[in-house]
Parts: C-alpha cells; sequence; structure tokens
C-alpha cells in the first residue's frame, strides 16, 4: 500500500482516540461479555477444510470500532484467522464498484436461500446464484475481480481488503493450499455456471482466486476496523482512507443483513438485526451504520456454521442497546454515553 | 466535588508534585479519604515530599502493571506523618508510589504497558480503598499515561508558572483537555514579587478560557523545605499556604 501523510489532525485524533476508548465505561462492558461468554464451549471447531481443525477452540477475540475511530480490543484480538465466507460482501462491493449495480446483478442475486451456504442451487428461470455469501455466488462475484492476469487480479483483491483494515494483508498458504486441494465442490460449481454461462471461461483462475480470498489472515481488530469503515460511509476511521464509494455500502449492508448468517440469516435479521457476516474459521464481522463495527473471533461453530459465542455477543449488544435496524424509540441504554468517559462530576470548568 | 484530579504541567518544575501533595493534606485534613497517585512512571518522586522511603520488595504501581499485585498492595496508608496530628478519625491520606528503580524505569519506557490498566488501577482504589478522592500527579509534556489520566479526570489542574515558555506549552494540555471534554482549573505558581497579581490572573482566564483557583507566590521557605517535607505543616500561615487553602476550598465547594 501507499505511505501517505496523514492530514494534519490525524495523529492527534489517533491519540485522543486512544485515550477516549481507554477510559469509556463501554470498555467494561465488552470485558464482561468477554469474560461472560469465554466460557460457553458449545459447538465446535470446523473441520472440513484439515487447517481449520487446528485451530485452539477456546480462542476468543472480541474487538469494536467505532465510526470516529476508538478501539476497543478484549482478549485474543490479535490472534489470526482466515477470513473464510466474512471475505464475501467485501468482494460484492469491489465488483459493485467495478461494473456498477446492474452488470453485477445479471451474475449474482440478492435473494437469501435457506439453503446451506454449500448448496449447489442456482435460481431456474436466471440461472443466477441466489446472492453473494453462499459460495456459489461468492464465486460468481470472484470472477468479476479486473484485471489483465491472475497477479494483478489476485493485487486488486488484496489492496482493497488492505484498505479495509488498514495494513497489508497476507495469505495463509496451508490453509489455501488445503482448500484449493479439498474444495472439490466449489470447483463443481463454478463449472456449472461456466455451463451456464454466469462465470467466465478463466473459471479455474477465479477458483484460485476465491481460494486466496478465503485463506486471507485477519484478527478480530480488522473485522471491527472493516465494519466500521462501513459504519463510516465506506471510509477507514483510522486511516481515514476510502475503501469503497459510500453508493455501495447500503448494498453490501442489505445482502449482510438479509443473507449474511448461512441459513440462519432470517432468524438473525428478525431476533438481532444487525447487518453481519460469519466465516467458518470462527469470524463475525456486524455493522452499526454510523456507530461502529463489531468483530468476532471463537472458533467454536453450531451446526449451520456460525461462531457460537460470536451470536451470543450480538445478540446481547443488540438487545442491551437497542442496535437491531429496525429500532425506534428504543428507551434503554445510551451507547453514545458509555463511549465517553464517566466522570462524577461536571460543574468545573 | 471532583473524584478524580489529575495535575499536570506542560513543563518540569512548575512545583506540580509539591502543590499536589500538599493539596491532597490539606483536603484529608477536612476529614477525606484522600489517595495521590504517582503517575509520572518515568520521573517518580512525589513519595519524597510524604517522607515515604521505597525499600527493596516494596510495591509499587509498576508492579501493578506489570500483573505483579493488586494496585491496593502499592498503596501506602502515610497519613500519620502526611497530617501531623491535624484532620479528623475520617481523614486519611494513601500514596502509591511509582519505583524508583532505574531498572524499573527502563523497564516500563522499553516495554510500556497497557494504558487500559492504569484506568482499571485507579478505579479499583477509589473503590477499595473507598476514596472521596483520587490526585494524579502526572509526567510533564504529554505521553499516554497523562492523556489517559486527563481524560479519565473529573478535573484537570493546570500548573503553569508566569513564563512564556510555560505560557505556550499549556496551552497543549488545554487544547487536549479540551477536545477530551475534561474541565479545567488553573493554579499559576512561583509568582515573584512584585508582579501584578490581578493582571496576571486576567491573562491567564483570557488566554485559555479557564478559571484561575489559585495564585501561588514564588517563596524561599519552599526551597529550603527542598521537597523533603510538607510545607503546609511546616509554615500553616505562610501566604502559599494560605492561598493553596482557597483552591482546597474551591475544589470542595
Amino acid at each position: 500500500m501507499e505511505k501517505t501523510d496523514k492530514p494534519r489532525g490525524d495523529y492527534l485524533d489517533v491519540l485522543l482516540n486512544k485515550m477516549k476508548s481507554a477510559a469509556a465505561p463501554f470498555r467494561d462492558v465488552l470485558r464482561d461479555l468477554h469474560t461472560k461468554y469465554q466460557t460457553l464451549n458449545e459447538g465446535n471447531v470446523a473441520t472440513y477444510i484439515p487447517e481449520l481443525a487446528k485451530a485452539n477452540p477456546d480462542w476468543f477475540g472480541l474487538s469494536v470500532v467505532t465510526a470516529d475511530g476508538q478501539v476497543f480490543d478484549i482478549g485474543d484480538a490479535q490472534q489470526t484467522f482466515t477470513i473464510q465466507s466474512v471475505s464475501k460482501p467485501f468482494v460484492f462491493g469491489l465488483a459493485l464498484e467495478e461494473h456498477g449495480r446492474e452488470k453485477v446483478l445479471t451474475k449474482v442475486g440478492v435473494e437469501p436461500t435457506g439453503e446451506a451456504f454449500n448448496s449447489i442451487l442456482l435460481d431456474e428461470a436466471s440461472n443466477r446464484p441466489f446472492n453473494p455469501m453462499v459460495n456459489a455466488g461468492a464465486i460468481a462475484t470472484a470472477d468479476l475481480i479486473n484485471g489483465k492476469d491472475f497477479p494483478e487480479r489476485l493485487e486488486r483483491l488484496l489492496r482493497m481488503f488492505g484498505k479495509y483494515c488498514g495494513r497489508d494483508v497476507f495469505i495463509d498458504n496451508g490453509v489455501f493450499l488445503s482448500e484449493r486441494a479439498t474444495g472439490h465442490r466449489n470447483r463443481a460449481m463454478g463449472h456449472l455456471m461456466l455451463n451456464f454461462g454466469m462465470v467466465s471461461n478463466r473459471v479455474e483462475e477465479t477458483l484460485e482466486l476465491y481460494f486466496q480470498q478465503c485463506s486471507i489472515l485477519v484478527n478480530s481488530h480488522d473485522l471491527a476496523v472493516m465494519g466500521a469503515t462501513l459504519a463510516n460511509g465506506g471510509i477507514n476511521p483510522i486511516t481515514h482512507e476510502r475503501a469503497i464509494p459510500s453508493a455501495f455500502v447500503k448494498d453490501l449492508l442489505a445482502s449482510m443483513l438479509s443473507c449474511g448468517m448461512y441459513d440462519y440469516a432470517g432468524e438473525w435479521a428478525y431476533r438481532v438485526g444487525i447487518p453481519a457476516k460469519s466465516g467458518v474459521a470462527g469470524g463475525l464481522v456486524g455493522v452499526i451504520p454510523g456507530q461502529m463495527g463489531v468483530g468476532v473471533f471463537s472458533p467454536r461453530l453450531d451446526a449451520k456454521g456460525n461462531t457460537v459465542r460470536g451470536i451470543k455477543v450480538f445478540q446481547e449488544l443488540s438487545e442491551r442497546f437497542g442496535l437491531h435496524v429496525f429500532e425506534s424509540g428504543f428507551q434503554g441504554e445510551s451507547l453514545r454515553q458509555l463511549l465517553q468517559p464517566k466522570r462524577s462530576d461536571e460543574s468545573h470548568g | 466535588m471532583p473524584r478524580t484530579i489529575s495535575i499536570h504541567s506542560f513543563r518540569g518544575g512548575t512545583g506540580k508534585s509539591n502543590t499536589s501533595a500538599n493539596l491532597a493534606v490539606l483536603l484529608a485534613r477536612e476529614g477525606m479519604r484522600v489517595g495521590v497517585v504517582d503517575a509520572d512512571i518515568q520521573s517518580p518522586g512525589i513519595h519524597v515530599i510524604f517522607s515515604h522511603k521505597q525499600v527493596s520488595g516494596a510495591r509499587t504501581l509498576n508492579d501493578f502493571l506489570w500483573g505483579r499485585c493488586n494496585i491496593t498492595d502499592a498503596a501506602y496508608d502515610v497519613s500519620e506523618k502526611a497530617l501531623a496530628g491535624a484532620g479528623n478519625e475520617k481523614s486519611k491520606l494513601f500514596l502509591i508510589p511509582s519505583s524508583i528503580d532505574s531498572q524499573d524505569i527502563a523497564r516500563i519506557l522499553h516495554e510500556g504497558y497497557d494504558v487500559t490498566l492504569l484506568n482499571e488501577g485507579f478505579k479499583q482504589l477509589i473503590r477499595d480503598l473507598q476514596l472521596d478522592c483520587l490526585f494524579i500527579d502526572t509526567h510533564p509534556g504529554v505521553n499516554e499515561e497523562t492523556l489517559l489520566s486527563i481524560a479519565i479526570s473529573d478535573l484537570l489542574l493546570l500548573l503553569l508558572r508566569p513564563d512564556n515558555q510555560d505560557f505556550q506549552g499549556t496551552a497543549v494540555t488545554v487544547e487536549l483537555a479540551r477536545r477530551l471534554n475534561v474541565p479545567m482549573l488553573a493554579l499559576v505558581n512561583k509568582i515573584p514579587p512584585g508582579m501584578d497579581r490581578q493582571r496576571l490572573k486576567e491573562h491567564v482566564e483570557a488566554t485559555y478560557k479557564v478559571k484561575v483557583g489559585a495564585m501561588l507566590p514564588l517563596n524561599a521557605e519552599i526551597v529550603q523545605v527542598a521537597s523533603g517535607d510538607l510545607f503546609v505543616n511546616q509554615y500553616p500561615e505562610h501566604p502559599f499556604t494560605r492561598e493553596l487553602k482557597l483552591a482546597a476550598k474551591r475544589l470542595m465547594a
């Protein structure tokens, strides 16, 4: 990534935000949540990709980054893992940026399936995969990434993730090779879509790109920054760099809300109501527009492939602070107040 | 009254530690439970004013930051000596010193520490020692523990001398504190004899848009005490003591 001098004032913002978040009572809320669910041992580490089975089931990172750049990292927030399906909405965003909404929608729909993430299912009328969050749709989306050859396409993809994370991102080669060696079903879907003309004839290259995309290493802190970037209209609140045109942010959030949690998406939208995307390595990113991004990492998954602790954390945050997108007239605790240092006396000054 | 009070001066030598210690004593005399944290980890010193001897192995703020002990293990009851018979049955004064061991100072500089832990520590002190007031003596200039201390404070006491370098530097602290929404009160120290105090006060208040809580005179006696004792105990009727008492009253108001 290009390194440029930050605009005047940014260094001060970063420093002051660090202090604000160190002092904010919200840190205690997150620490309590982390402590509460650290002992929840339901669910199992994914095993369908051999490399994923090596994860420590006890890992638990919880991060929040606000749209104005406060950072909260609790627990194993620096532990890296592969991004997996959490990458999907972001690649969808890049495809939208490169081709525009109408073109992209001819290749992939925005309809929830109610089916598992790896279902081999295309819309009978249009032959499109149902949405960009199932594997078929993600492969069709990855196929849209421009570039004259594979290295250039990969470079575009990594640069885009770098802008969201605010740092250079790297790929876990072990997971990539493992994905590639065992990805028969994904390969089958790619070729089925080639048969229907939904992907280009560089499908093998696109599959490589897709396996690489899934193998990008992130931690819960990165997920929170990525979420905060979407919460902040597409501008990374730490680096102030734009990662996606603001016009497409709602496209991502809408598909995350309706399709982001595999075949739990409907119940998620009903109960939690936060645009979110999970991955089988145990990552989960959520976006509270205008307010914050939340990143959770815990590799214990439920039967639908979502992180068990992650779901609990989001449920509790949503209920306690009224974060459901359709919440109106919420009377409970104000998140904004908890983000300010608590003072016992305001009479001086 | 404000529960957590940070004392900061942008430059060294303003008399920050002396003023903090003596102000803390004056508040404790009024029947308060007061804590004084030496958050000047890089150049600690306030323990000297309380005649507190750092013996080898005794806990300090550093031990807490390295996870070796609870912060209350590093709190020393210095009431007897500091109050010297003044105060009432409720009066208490606790000192939380930073380590004066060069290895410890070097380690903090080299490794840093988790600033959020410092905030935890301050909260624990207030809770576990049931403090009415916690004074945080900060490092001059701007660094992380200083900024954190300011961020979590109910009140920031700005200490400055009538000197142009202090004036410019204080403007930096004022800007930071404003951005952190922390209320401020200025204490002007080491005012030379013959200076127009009223004009100086108006000038400070107009420059920073901050009220002045005390105008403390430069005095020879405090130099003689040489940070070896508490000035307000030795010189109870001195103009410095009287002015500081006004500041203490203002804090309690």
